[in-house]
């Protein structure tokens, strides 16, 4: 009983927190129609800058680790992208009302990750004085890239049935390719390169490292107001779309957590760690994913994909994620 | 001194341009203008008009000129066949005058 409590108070004190509190304030003024807007050009810097700096934080440490460590922990992240397509292809895709490339699609994202969910949940953890592996970011292509593949596959494989041919094989490589140059994962690898192969120390303790914690509270504002207009296309669109994005970013957390702490309890994967992997499971892509599966199933209607990442399951997985995995390992794992 | 031409104009998203591009390429033809675009159409609302922006979701308006009224019509006819199931998209053609008519031949 007394553990619930400890739960609910802490679950309670994070939504004080400044980066959840920009959120819900950029849904807010976006509601009630200011005409504030942040330029696309800084959106972007902005991203960039938070993985460079992630990457650059996670290259340095990475020198020091033992990357034996690392493949548990990335074997997981490898199968809870796939796995989360796979749950989708088979829920939400075969709901009335949902068309099936719609709902693959929209699974794929769920199991690709954002970069702006990962900022906000390690300024969140750093702010805790939570510990993980510096390694820990360097995740994210496992999870990212195998998700959008096998939501790529899956929709082609289920188009090809349609038209009845059994045309082409899907062209995974360009996939990988296309992915991989997103600018959300380049500026990440970039940074985990430059991290562990020069001398950043000087310009990441003046730079990069103290304007993270600023330029992620205008992150946060600019998903929140992003969040209330893709809303409006979510209406459009079958109701299924938004029960799913509330219930599969904390679903699979979960699921990952799960998954997680068994590392933890196996190997040594420290809590920090599970958290990070939970919270990365439970994004979907706003920036880079899109783009890719816009590219690769044309046919499927950006609305609905778009719309259920960025209009609700980022701000869930945020606002209602990082605090219940934190809540939650403070209980498991007795932090 | 004006020769005639003809004017394709295609106003679609950015996400195709790579593939415009590639069709104009392909039909001998080497000079284009993008000038970037936003409104709305038929498809849905696109950004410029939102308060903040993901980028895939901008709109260009793609302008090439053909000295032979066929070429253009070959453009916009595969341009059209490619994309309009998919994607947001309108293509028209203009007469135009233009000067130095010679930069406009198709190989």
């Amino acid at each position: 009983m007394e553990e619930l409590a400890e739960f609910g108070t802490r679950l309670i004190t994070q939504f004080q927190k400044p980066t959840l509190g920009f959120l819900i304030g950029g849904m807010i003024i976006a509601a009630l129609g200011s005409r504030l807007t942040i330029a696309e050009s800084i959106y972007k810097f902005i991203v960039f800058m938070l993985l460079m700096r992630i990457g650059l934080a996670g290259g340095m440490e990475i020198r020091d680790a033992n990357l034996a460590d690392m493949l548990l922990p990335a074997a997981i992240a490898v199968v809870v992208g796939i796995a989360i397509v796979l749950i989708g292809r088979y829920t939400l895709a075969l709901l009335p009302g949902v068309r099936k490339e719609d709902g693959i699609a929209t699974a794929g994202l769920f199991g690709a990750v954002s970069g702006s969910t990962l900022a906000a949940g390690m300024g969140i953890l750093e702010a805790e004085s939570v510990f993980y592996e510096g390694w820990v970011p360097a995740l994210y292509p496992f999870m990212d890239i195998p998700a959008l593949v096998a939501a790529i596959v899956l929709a082609k494989i289920y188009l090809n049935k349609q038209k009845g041919e059994s045309n082409g094989k899907v062209d995974i490589w360009g996939i990988i390719k296309e992915s991989l140059q997103g600018s959300a994962l380049s500026a990440l690898l970039l940074g985990l390169a430059l991290g562990l192969l020069t001398e950043p120390g000087k310009v990441f303790d003046t730079f990069y490292d103290p304007l993270f914690k600023g330029l992620l509270s205008v992150l946060m504002l600019i998903m929140g107001m992003e969040a209330y207009a893709r809303l409006n296309e979510l209406r459009k669109v079958a109701h299924w779309y938004a029960v799913y994005a509330v219930v599969a970013p904390l679903t699979h957390g979960l699921i990952a957590f799960g998954l997680g702490a068994i590392a933890h309890f196996t190997v040594g994967f420290s809590p920090g760690g599970v958290i990070l992997l939970a919270i990365m499971a439970g994004s979907s892509s706003d920036i880079s994913g899109p783009p890719t599966l816009r590219a690769a199933i044309p046919s499927a209607n950006p609305s609905t994909y778009v719309g259920s990442s960025t209009g609700v399951g980022t701000p869930v997985a945020i606002a209602i994620g990082i605090p219940l995995y934190l809540a939650l390992a403070s209980v498991v794992f007795d932090m | 001194m004006t020769q005639p031409a003809t004017k394709v104009v295609i106003v679609t998203e950015e996400v195709i341009l790579k593939g415009i591009v590639k069709i104009i390429d392909q039909a001998g033809v080497h000079g284009y203008t993008v000038l970037p675009a936003r409104g709305k159409g038929s498809h849905n609302v696109r950004s410029g008009a939102e308060p903040s922006v993901s980028t895939s979701h901008t709109n260009v308006q793609i302008e090439v000129i053909v000295a032979d009224k066929t070429t253009a019509q070959r453009i916009a006819d595969e341009v059209a066949e490619k994309y309009f199931d998919n994607f947001a998209a309108i293509v028209y053609l203009t007469p135009v005058e233009v000067l130095r008519g010679d930069k406009f031949l198709a190989d």
